[in-house]
């Protein structure tokens, strides 16, 4: 069962997924990857990969089986060369808060 | 901004765990919005990472429909805190939240329907006032 909070009405019940499939407005090309796994670019250089279990109109969002990657840009100061470092976690369920949500897209295959 | 300071920017009141803001305005924005995952988690210990790069990690008190927490017995790191201190009080306001930690052995699904009950409860017990309650919105055609 899925469960849509819905921002246009004041909902007094759980509402089922809506019989339309039809993409409207940009939010229901979120919809359309629940459940699925997407990738989720961050501010302040960070991605995060994970099954997309819940979202709302401001993009909170929750996360299961999550991997955050942070990057971080080291230069060296004699060569001035841009040394580009990731650090990678797991966390297993994650609440996302939706004003540090860059994009979400589905997940980014090599090649 | 240092996330530790109390802001004055909403009326809610310290609550404990089941209860249900009394602000009809903060109640319309948590039962549209994944806040009330986190309200329901109210009573849990789990770790909220901050935006500016600190965590703090304790059991959530109370949380608003502004996402503001408050958390109790808390281990708390800063960005610029090479240790963490134990806070028995600690505030949150809401923007500087970046993750909040779900516990494993929670479900989600139900923790939102119970939160979304709860608030449906205070607002139909404002209307079995013999109508004299006041009415949040249009009665439900049956």
């Amino acid at each position: 069962m899925r469960l849509i909070l819905c921002s246009n009405s004041m909902a007094d019940e759980v509402e089922q997924q809506p019989s339309t499939n039809t993409v409207e407005e940009p939010l229901d090309l979120i919809r359309l990857s629940l459940d699925e796994r997407i990738y989720v670019k961050m501010r302040n250089d960070r991605e995060l990969r994970g099954r997309l279990h819940a979202y709302d109109q401001h993009l909170n969002m929750i996360l299961g089986d999550v991997e955050e990657t942070v990057t971080t840009v080291e230069i060296d100061d004699e060569t001035y060369e841009e040394l580009y470092k990731s650090t990678k976690r797991n966390i297993p369920m994650l609440f996302v808060r939706g004003d540090g949500v860059v994009l979400v897209a589905p997940p980014l295959r090599v090649g | 901004m240092d996330p530790v300071d109390v802001q004055g920017q909403s009326q809610s009141s310290s609550q404990s765990q089941g209860e249900v803001c009394s602000s009809l305005r903060e109640r319309s924005i948590s039962e549209n919005s994944l806040v009330a995952l986190l309200q329901g988690m109210q009573g849990h210990v789990t770790t909220v990472e901050l935006r500016d790069e600190g965590w703090a990690q304790g059991r959530l008190q109370n949380v608003d429909a502004f996402m503001n927490l408050r958390m109790r017995d808390v281990l708390y790191r800063g960005h610029n805190m090479g240790h963490t201190s134990k806070l028995q009080d600690l505030f949150i306001t809401g923007r500087n939240i970046r993750f909040v930690h779900i516990p494993d052995h929670m479900d989600v699904l139900q923790t939102i329907q119970t939160q979304l009950q709860r608030i449906h409860r205070v607002r139909t017990f404002n209307r079995e006032g013999g109508g004299g309650g006041r009415r949040e919105y249009c009665p439900k055609k049956k």
